[in-house]
């Protein structure tokens, strides 16, 4: 106390002192002590004079806008039964799990919750896969109304794929100037979900509506409200996220998918690595890469290196990531793409390992639209710090790879969590009434790459002791469990809280190559004198092709007139495709005699509205424990049909939508016993009293709401 | 202070804008080389990271009132959050201040002897005042001028204010000694006759620790003396910079300002 009351002393003359001489000088203009003083005074000056402009304007305006509102709000709020919802959306939480979890007590809150409200399994969509489901959530239809009906749709002319959910494209028009091509203006963004989601209703309504990280909300759409994109955002590169393993070791396969290997090169005393970043915007077709070089210099005695990235120093212990690094990606003419990465030291000894994240968009800076408004994602860069900004920002592929380890993993996947935690608790901060909406993506990539814990014998743990695996999956539930028991802290009675997740998982033990089925059952011919074909039908004779698979669970035809070497006449195409039903309904994985195929549902029976020409033609469920294949998926076609799933990507839902409903907690009683992930737009915008656009499909669920006005 | 005349301003700034002399030329040195240490004294001798997060949280809450401008609580929320923030940024800035202050202080006024006067000019009168300890002491007080200066009208005297006051003119450059006289002793003060650039003394004082740090050059007078003030009435001294009359001072903080705005964006450094 005597030190601290000393110290606090010394402060206080000190502070006299600068004081004293400060009032001793005989004019103001003695008094300037050179630019810290100037930046200082300016700064602060500014920065109260801007606030007092903003916040003038504000309060000038305010009865104004506040008639305004309360005319809007006759309309909205004059029916609303409740001042706020609340709605968290946990990607992937499973029911069974859940339920088993709530019964062992280790999730009070969610029982309390239930206890309180309700807990109801949630139907899922067709196919039970995030982007579609999501898209169904925020619309309140079918896939046939918003064209979302998985990761990737394919191109009719090419038989590649493209991402279903947006289409980023170079600006239209460039000039050519010697050995440069300037693009003349922004790059196209076109988002391809259609439909309107929700928080638009309400917004126009006089609604405030803050929604953080909702999958497929790349670009940002304009609506009255704040929005920062989620799942299907693109890194730097314009892919859903590329990593880099930088390293001495020499060879080394090339990574399937998700990453690139990088070579560190020794240099005098330094070793130096680079980080590759988007095409050079300059060099037009001829494809040139932006990259920003790195120096590393390894101590092996205390395990760690010294890194220097541009201007940014920092050191890393062997099993350390660094915080968000900014990065600068500089092209030619003043052209320049920022973005921030983190680092990962992985070995300094015999050889030197840094894994790099998928380069994200600056927040502060975004070089692409990611929130509206633009500002809302600088908002958050700004009072919390640099974030993770891609769609799928958990680095699933670099497990995979064994490039990261499970501790590694979930380090990054809990970094990302807590960001994502501060900017719910900002939202609910500064949404007092209305809807305040935030998923989060940890339940889903956790519950995928941990899955095999689970399970005795999954593939993918084989040789693991029962007493060496983590219990990660619990702990997840746990801490999902105490992020509700917060917020549920912070509601008042007129709040309605639901916490829903667009699917459940299952074991992903065995992958089926359903591309290999068809060939061996002479729906697909490859070219003469091959047995394989290569990625993306490399090889596949479309002469004879009646049937391919690309993607998660579509089926497709090969249809005359609509692909462009399409052989199947239009009306053989219903005799096909009950043909392909009859013969995959009940399919049977031969090594374990279970069925691997439990259902293949006709797109033309289960979709409906205007873009339904673009959906598969079958919609296939895999059977508990199955899932298409890493090769199926990427239009490849192998010798084997079933096989071993041995990635650490070993749960999953993109099965029998039937068997991964999602969950709906709601502090509130709801009726209905069987709801589904349709009926929650219907559902929020009948309790804020807003008529229900006619093109819905979803039916609102009569929610007991107590205590609300 | 800059003495502002739009239309003559831009006129000269064309005619005459970048004619440079020895005082502006060191007003912009100096000004760019303190800009640049001020620079790096932010560099080490502040929390850097402190201050980016207070910056930064400071913007966020300037957004927030705009992004939520219809929801007054928050706005108001964000209004104090912004009050609060300024001031952990001025306790930030507080403690690269104190280090810059002390050396900065003695600089600018070391500089203020050469910049914020000019010499005497030869052929042209100007005024020597002596303030003495009590009225009674005037008739006593006169004035020794050395060959090159001259009276050019009997003194003034000043009875309420204790002072009397010689009109002066010089023949020649050069540094002068002058001597005021009262009760049998003399004391004497400079004088600078010059057109260039000259370390000034405006007075010869008398105690006054502070003032003479100021204004002095020259040793204090005798406590016992009964002249308690010798003052020579130099002109201020104005720099011509981009076709404006500036006080050095201003110019300094213009100028100052601009480099270390330069300076921090080329070494990234937060202020």
């Amino acid at each position: 106390m005597k030190f601290l009351r000393e110290r606090a002393t010394k402060r206080l003359v000190i502070g006299l002192a600068v004081l004293g001489l400060l009032l001793f000088c005989p004019t103001p203009s003695q008094a300037y002590v050179g630019p810290g003083a100037g930046f200082a005074v300016l700064s602060s000056f500014w920065t109260l004079f801007v606030a007092f402009l903003y916040s003038a304007y504000a309060f000038l305006t305010w009865p104004f806008r506040q008639l305004l509102r309360s005319i809007r709000r006759r309309k909205a709020y004059g029916k609303a039964r409740i001042k706020r919802a609340v709605i968290l959306g946990f990607d992937g939480m499973d029911p069974e799990l859940t339920a088993k979890f709530i019964a062992e007590g280790k999730l009070p809150n969610l029982a309390k919750l239930q206890e309180q409200g309700s807990f109801r399994k949630l139907r899922t969509t067709f196919p039970a896969i995030s982007p579609v489901a999501w898209s169904t959530f925020m619309t309140g239809v079918n896939p046939g109304k918003h064209n979302i009906y998985d990761f990737l749709a394919r191109d009719l002319k090419s038989y590649l794929p493209f991402l279903s959910s947006a289409e980023i494209r170079g600006p239209k028009r460039s000039w050519k100037l010697g050995k440069f091509t300037i693009p003349l203006g922004k790059p196209v963004i076109k988002g391809m979900r259609r439909g309107t989601p929700f928080w638009h209703w309400l917004g126009k309504s006089g609604i405030f509506c803050s929604v953080i990280r909702v999958p497929v909300t790349f670009p940002p759409e304009k609506f009255p409200g704040v929005l920062l994109s989620g799942m299907c955002v693109p890194d730097l590169k314009g892919s859903q996220g590329t990593f880099c393993l930088c390293t001495t070791r020499q060879g080394g396969e090339k990574f399937r998918e998700g990453g690139v290997r990088v070579p560190i090169t020794q240099n005098g005393t330094a070793l130096h690595s680079y980080v590759p970043g988007p095409d050079d915007p300059l060099s037009g077709s001829s494809g040139g890469q932006l990259r920003v070089n790195f120096e590393v210099h390894p101590d092996s005695g205390k395990k760690l290196a010294r890194i220097t990235v541009d201007s940014e120093k920092f050191t890393l212990k062997v099993g350390e990531y660094s915080p968000w690094v900014p990065v600068k990606f500089k092209a030619a003419l003043g052209f320049s793409a920022r973005g921030i990465c983190r680092f990962y030291l992985k070995e300094v000894f015999p050889e030197v390992e840094i894994y790099v994240t998928p380069v994200n968009i600056d927040p502060g800076r975004p070089d692409l639209p990611i929130s509206h408004p633009v500002t809302y994602s600088i908002y958050l860069a700004k009072l919390f710090g640099p974030y993770a900004t891609l769609g799928l920002a958990e680095d699933t592929w670099a497990l995979n790879e064994h490039v990261l380890d499970d501790d590694a993993f979930l380090a990054q996947c809990y970094a990302n969590h807590n960001d994502r935690e501060r900017m719910l608790f900002d939202a609910l901060e500064k949404t007092r009434q209305g809807l305040c909406a935030c998923v989060f993506d940890t339940t889903d990539r956790v519950q995928h790459m941990f899955w095999r814990y689970l399970e005795e014998d999954h593939p993918a743990a084989r040789g693991v002791p029962r007493d060496q695996r983590p219990n990660v999956i619990e702990d997840l539930y746990s801490r999902m469990d105490s992020l509700i028991g917060r917020v549920m802290s912070q509601l008042d009675k007129e709040t309605l809280l639901m916490v829903v997740s667009d699917h459940g998982f299952k074991s992903f033990a065995r992958c089926v190559n359903l591309n290999a089925w068809l060939h061996q059952n002479g729906f697909l011919a490859l070219k003469e004198g091959r047995t394989e074909s290569g990625d993306w039908f490399e090889n596949v004779d479309w002469s004879r092709t009646r049937a391919y698979t690309m993607g998660l669970n579509g089926l497709y035809l090969n249809l005359k007139g609509r692909e462009r070497e399409g052989i199947v006449q239009p009306d053989e195409a219903e005799t096909l495709k009950e043909e392909l039903r009859t013969k995959l309904s009940g399919l049977i994985d031969p090594a374990s005699g279970r069925v691997g195929i439990t259902g293949v549902f006709d797109c033309a029976a289960i979709y409906a509205g205007p873009y339904v020409d673009n959906a598969p033609d079958l919609i296939i469920g895999y059977g508990e424990g199955f899932r298409a294949s890493w090769d199926s998926v990427m239009g490849k076609v192998t010798c084997q049909i079933f096989e071993d799933n041995l990635k650490a990507w070993s749960g999953d839902h993109c099965v029998d939508p039937r068997l991964v409903p999602g969950v709906l907690f709601s502090n509130r009683k709801i009726v209905e016993e069987k709801p589904g992930i349709v009926d929650i737009a219907p559902t929020i915008l009948k309790l804020f009293g807003l008529p229900l656009p006619g093109h819905f499909d979803g039916k609102p669920l009569t929610v007991a709401v107590e205590g609300a006005r | 202070m800059a003495s502002f005349n739009p239309v003559g301003g831009l006129r000269n700034t064309f005619i005459y804008g970048f004619r440079f002399d020895v005082p502006t030329a060191l007003v912009i040195v100096v000004s760019v080389i303190v800009g640049f240490l001020m620079v790096l004294v932010f560099r080490y001798t502040s929390d850097q990271k402190a201050i980016r997060i207070a910056k930064d949280q400071l913007k966020a809450h300037l957004l927030a009132v705009r992004l939520f401008q219809d929801q007054l609580p928050v706005v108001l929320n964000s209004y104090g959050r912004i009050v609060q923030g300024t001031g952990r940024y001025l306790r930030l800035a507080l403690r690269p201040l104190l280090f810059a202050i002390v050396p900065l202080t003695i600089l600018i006024v070391q500089l203020d002897h050469y910049l914020g006067w000019t010499g005497l000019p030869k052929g042209e009168t100007f005024l020597v005042k002596a303030r003495v300890s009590h009225a009674e002491v005037l008739n006593t007080t006169n004035l020794q001028l050395p060959a090159e200066l001259n009276t050019t009208a009997a003194p003034v005297h000043i009875p309420q204010d204790s002072e009397i006051v010689w009109r002066v003119v010089a023949s020649a450059p050069g540094k002068y000694a002058i001597n005021v006289g009262s009760a049998d002793k003399t004391f004497s003060k400079s004088v600078t006759i010059s057109k260039g650039l000259e370390r000034i003394s405006l007075a010869r004082l008398q105690g006054q620790f502070w003032e003479r740090m100021l204004v002095s050059t020259e040793s204090a007078l005798p406590a016992e003396s009964p002249i308690r003030s010798i003052e020579v009435g130099y002109p201020a001294r104005s720099i011509f910079f981009l076709g404006f009359e500036w006080n050095w001072i201003w110019l300094f903080f213009v100028l100052s300002l601009a480099a270390g705005f330069l300076f921090k964006s080329m070494l990234g450094i937060e202020i």
